[in-house]
């Protein structure tokens, strides 16, 4: 016996959708949907439990995590009720019950705090600027180690106890019996997830949008490789450095699209951008053109002169590691890839 | 007797010929005595041959005809009106199909069908040998009606049939007009109160001198038929001085120190021994409950000048030429427990809270604790696959999902869930459902084989239901207040009603009308209409439909002053009857009663009530009622000559293989195949073109070029270039 509870509508709402309450129940988006099948159906059944406020049941399923939004339930639904925003709105608020320290849920539900973390930060970057002397050296020395530590901080602080608490939610407390040998042998769909996302071919819309999503994976991770453990900003290596500037191209440029996409308001997905969406893809760009810019500025040696912008490179790069990635929408890359290795988990 | 009879028998263009040896009937009907003329014909209903039919009626001075064809459904009136353009009877004309009852049933057998068809023929042949020329029965009428219920059905039309020349009497039982819709402060979809409507009404009726309304009035006796109904009333006394000071009744109203729960209100409230139904109900004069002021002998006197507690009942009888029923509904009561009805607090029906919302516009307070939380639970008393109510009530889901949005918008912070079977919101309705959900209804649907069960947990008061939408999961609802929509169920007192008019009634005590299509309003009692929800569930506006089709029905019947009806009707042999009332006791219709002539006591029928069922004749002992056109002589002679031995040349070889070789013995093509000869123009015609040069449908013209086709009238002469119509040629 299940209580109903009609203040989680109210609670979810606070998380970007709003319509899901005009659903009649027809199941028009399960129907169209590509990547629904007989064993994993979705969305109806997720807007039925939001609607009823079967949080457990909710908080217990991979769904959300299985949609990859093309938008296609959306278009489809006779009582516009957005069954694509509400997956997404779902995987918001499931990033945040997975979040042990609760900043996901306050950030993905108030602009302000959000607001002020991004001053907080920029004017920690400025103070420790200004207390290194402007020192360019001294500051991006400290930037790359700054990196390499976060990374590693980020991971084992928040991304370890997160996903343990996923994993908690997902398959201990629902009480699925997973054999030791099966976390092993499903690893593949881990790393196959990860890197290629390879479900999202099978989404109706086109194979560009993955193929966007392909590259600007690599790119990014490259372009983290190649600044942290290659550093880019200081190598003599020709080929390293050409190779940096090829990865950071690749990750603004894409990301333009992406900007461009959610500006135009074409498509289902790209209709109901929440703040989370714009900080996520704005800072990736600008993180991808300021990487590229200050190699630009070194190699033209026009940096010492323009030192604003090794500052400015840094005020995002801090405000990505230390928001963005590990309480905003990053963390959706991270909490996909191991949905689907659960899912697999969970696989009879 | 008739003795110069003429016979046609169809081919029906090979629907009949194929298996029937159609052109053999027609040359041993020829010999047939008393037969003057039978003949086969490609078309009996051809225009050429119905011109035929008259001449030959005419010019041989034929006194019946006999047409051997299709079903009497199709063509009975064509071949009628053929003998009326011939100058004799329509009654003398007998109808024999040998389509649907032979030769489409037998076209495996066509030596058995044809058999059969002889059979057939001769059956009509000797009954119409015994036809009798009738004539239709007029009756004058009055220009009076009886609307029986002043509901908002019943008032509409009132005004209507007034309009169209008509007196009028509005009768309603209760002591305030308006019926059910009074009760409702809020109708879907245009959210006016029905008391408005009632006011509007009301006033209107007032201007139109030729309504006359009783209230607290009941029917008690019925006798006549169409045109002359006699109607007895009973009107209940108001106990009211009419010379009395409008004041002093509403002191009077003011202080009477008796109360008693308020029916109206479903006993939320009380109301005085002198009462209205509610401040503004109409017509403007209070009732006293006389039986409550037994023991108040001061207050009495004080008042004496302004009541009238010795009036007395009043009988009144009028004649009406039509009665209008608009009678109502009556809301399901749920029983004691259903749904935790009167053993739960918190659980009323629909029309309960819609007094409530009424009765607290502000704040919604059941038993002194604010609602904050609403559970429907829908289709109760309805669509039960045991049990006589089967029906769906129709208005009441939007009528919930209304009241569901009045709820929103007057209390705001309120929840509201629907537990529901199914949501009928049809036509424009539907916008109110979108609504509802988009204000954050919840709906969880049920089915009857699980259904829902309201329990108390606690103080609290939970619906358990199986949603059906989220694969059979077990929800619990708690809900401040649980509503049952309660549908409609026919008025209690229906079975009198359809006793005393002699309206039938179905198993669910609704009025059943003849035909729900094509006689929607009427009933099988001649000038009796019904409308509104008499009938069964409608909404309002389709009450309202509904009552003035049967207003307008009126107003046609009654518009001449007389009516003409048809003449198949019960007749009494006098002589034979020896009156011992068996007729009178079967007959549905009360068309039968006792007359004395001559010192003797007989049988005699109201020709404007029979309706020549029949069922009277068999049942007289003395066999003295016989059914005008099914006579004993017609039907025992129809018994003889279909039994009578036939002998009949076989055919040399089976019709079906020489088909090309089938000459049509035709004088004449019908009219419409001369169309569409006339319409190929040229060589080679395709369908599309002869078409559109002899005005006809184009499937029409498929069709009979099949058939022309087989009987060698044209010949397909290739296919057009993107093959998708044949061309064709005459032969």
């Amino acid at each position: 016996m299940s209580k109903v509870n009609p203040k989680f509508a109210t609670e979810l709402k606070k998380y970007g959708s709003d319509d899901f309450n005009a659903c009649f129940n027809c199941g028009n988006c399960t129907a169209t949907c590509s990547l629904s099948t007989a064993d994993s159906s979705f969305p109806r059944e997720m807007i039925r439990y939001t609607t009823l406020g079967l949080e457990g049941e909710i908080k217990a399923s991979l769904k959300p995590w299985e949609c990859y939004y093309c938008g296609e339930c959306s278009t489809e639904c006779p009582r516009e009720a957005k069954p694509g925003e509400l997956m997404m709105s779902l995987r918001r608020w499931l990033t945040a019950q997975y979040d042990w320290t609760g900043l996901s849920g306050l950030m993905y539900k108030s602009l302000p705090a959000s607001i002020t973390a991004f001053i907080l930060t920029f004017v920690g970057v400025l103070a420790f600027a200004f207390n290194s002397n402007f020192d360019l050296e001294h500051m991006m020395h400290v930037g790359h180690m700054f990196e390499a530590i976060a990374i590693g901080t980020i991971m084992v602080v928040i991304f370890i106890p997160n996903i343990a608490r996923m994993w908690y939610f997902t398959i201990l407390q629902p009480k699925v019996k997973v054999p030791f040998k099966k976390y092993v042998s499903s690893l593949g769909e881990f790393f196959v997830t990860m890197f290629v996302q390879k479900r999202a071919l099978d989404c109706d819309d086109n194979r560009f949008r993955w193929f966007e999503h392909f590259i600007l994976v690599l790119g990014y991770l490259s372009l983290l490789f190649t600044t942290v453990f290659l550093d880019w900003f200081s190598t003599e290596y020709v080929a390293v450095n050409i190779f940096g500037y090829l990865v950071s191209a690749i990750v603004f440029i894409v990301t333009i699209d992406f900007v461009n996409s959610r500006m135009k308001k074409k498509k289902a997905m790209n209709q109901n951008s929440q703040p989370s969406d714009w900080f996520f893809v704005v800072w990736l760009f600008l993180m991808g053109l300021t990487a590229f810019m200050t190699r630009l500025f070194i190699d033209l040696d026009i940096i010492e002169s323009n030192k604003w912008l090794y500052i400015f490179h840094l005020t995002i790069l801090v405000q990505w590691a230390l928001i963005i990635v590990p309480f905003g929408k990053w963390t959706h890359f991270l909490y996909r890839s191991f949905a689907m290795y659960f899912a697999k988990l969970k696989e009879k | 007797m008739k003795e110069r009879i003429g016979v046609y028998i169809c081919h029906c263009g090979g629907n009949i010929s194929d298996y029937v040896d159609v052109e053999e009937l027609g040359k041993m009907f020829h010999k047939e005595e008393n037969v003057v003329i039978a003949k086969d014909v490609m078309f009996a209903c051809a225009d050429s041959n119905q011109k035929d039919m008259v001449r030959d009626i005419q010019e041989n001075k034929l006194d019946a005809i006999v047409v051997c064809s299709c079903s009497p459904k199709l063509h009975l009136h064509t071949f009628r009106g053929v003998a009326a353009r011939a100058g004799l009877n329509p009654s003398n004309y007998v109808q024999v199909n040998i389509r649907e009852q032979c030769s489409w049933p037998h076209s495996d057998h066509p030596r058995e069908a044809t058999v059969k068809a002889a059979g057939l023929i001769r059956a009509g042949i000797n009954r119409v040998s015994f036809s009798e020329s009738l004539e239709d029965i007029q009756l004058t009428v009055k220009k009076s009606v009886l609307v029986l219920g002043a509901g908002v059905a019943g008032m509409k039309a009132a005004i209507d049939l007034a309009k169209s020349g008509n007196e009028v009497f509005l009768v309603e039982k209760d002591y305030f007009v308006g019926g059910r819709i009074a009760q409702k402060d809020s109708l879907f979809t245009t959210g006016q109160s029905g008391k408005q409507i009632v006011a509007l009404l009301y006033e209107e009726i007032k201007k139109h001198s030729n309504i006359t309304v009783f209230t607290g009035t009941t029917i008690e006796k019925v006798s006549g038929s169409l045109g002359n109904f006699g109607i007895d009333l009973k009107v209940k006394p108001r106990y009211i001085n009419g010379k009395a000071d409008k004041q002093a009744v509403k002191r009077a109203m003011e202080e009477c120190p008796v109360s008693v729960s308020d029916d109206f209100n479903f006993g939320l409230t009380q109301r005085k021994a002198i009462y209205k139904n509610y401040p503004e109900a109409l017509p403007d004069v209070p009732v006293v409950d006389a039986e409550l002021l037994k023991d108040q002998p001061d207050f009495v006197a004080k008042f004496a000048s302004t009541l009238n507690l010795n009036e007395q009942e009043e009988t009144i009888s009028l004649i009406v030429g039509s009665v209008l029923v608009t009678t109502g509904y009556d809301n399901y009561q749920p029983k004691e427990g259903e749904f935790g009805y009167k053993t739960i607090d918190n659980v009323v029906t629909l029309p309960e809270l819609n007094r409530m919302m009424e009765l607290n516009p502000e704040k919604l307070v059941h038993n002194g604790k604010q609602i904050n939380s609403v559970a429907f639970i829908y289709c109760v008393g309805n669509r039960q696959k045991k049990g006589d109510n089967k029906y769906c009530s129709r208005q009441c889901c939007t009528s919930t999902i209304h009241t569901s949005l009045q709820l929103k918008e007057r209390y705001k912070d309120i929840q509201m869930y629907h537990v529901y079977r199914d949501i009928r919101t049809y036509g424009k309705q539907e916008i109110l459902y979108a609504k509802s959900s988009k204000q954050g209804d919840l709906y969880l649907k049920y089915e009857e084989k699980e259904m829902p069960v309201v329990e108390k947990d606690g103080k609290a008061t939970v619906v358990k239901v199986k949603d059906y939408l989220t694969a059979k999961k077990e929800m619990e609802i708690e809900a401040d207040l649980v509503v049952l929509v309660t549908g409609m169920v026919a008025r209690e007192d229906s079975t009198h009603i359809s006793e005393l008019f002699k309206i039938p009634i179905g198993r669910d005590k609704f009025f059943n009308e003849i035909h729900p299509k094509l006689k929607p309003v009427e009933t099988v009692i001649k000038g009796v209409y019904i409308g509104g929800t008499c009938q069964g569930p409608k909404n309002v506006s389709e009450s309202v439909q509904s009552s003035l089709a049967g207003a307008s029905k009126i107003t046609a019947l009654l518009k001449s002053g007389t009516v003409a009806v048809d003449p198949i009707i019960a007749r009494v042999d006098r002589e034979a009857c020896t009156w011992c009332g068996k007729c009178a006791d079967v007959c549905d219709y009360g068309a039968l009663k006792v007359i004395e002539v001559d010192g003797k006591k007989v049988a005699q029928v109201n020709d404007a009530v029979c309706t020549g069922c029949g069922i009277c004749a068999p049942i007289c002992p003395e066999n003295a009622i016989e059914i005008a056109q099914y006579t004993d002589n017609g039907i025992e002679s129809m018994i003889d000559g279909f039994l009578a031995d036939v002998q009949i040349k076989e055919k040399e070889a089976n019709a079906g293989e020489e088909q090309e070789e089938v000459k049509v013995g035709m004088k004449e093509y019908p009219q419409i195949w001369k169309e569409i000869l006339a319409g190929m123009t040229d060589e080679k015609n395709s369908i599309p073109q002869i078409a559109e040069n002899s005005k006809l449908n184009r499937e029409v013209v498929t069709y009979h070029l099949m058939t022309m086709n087989r009987y060698g009238v044209v010949v397909p002469a290739g296919m057009d270039d993107k093959e998708m119509y044949f061309y064709y040629k005459r032969k």
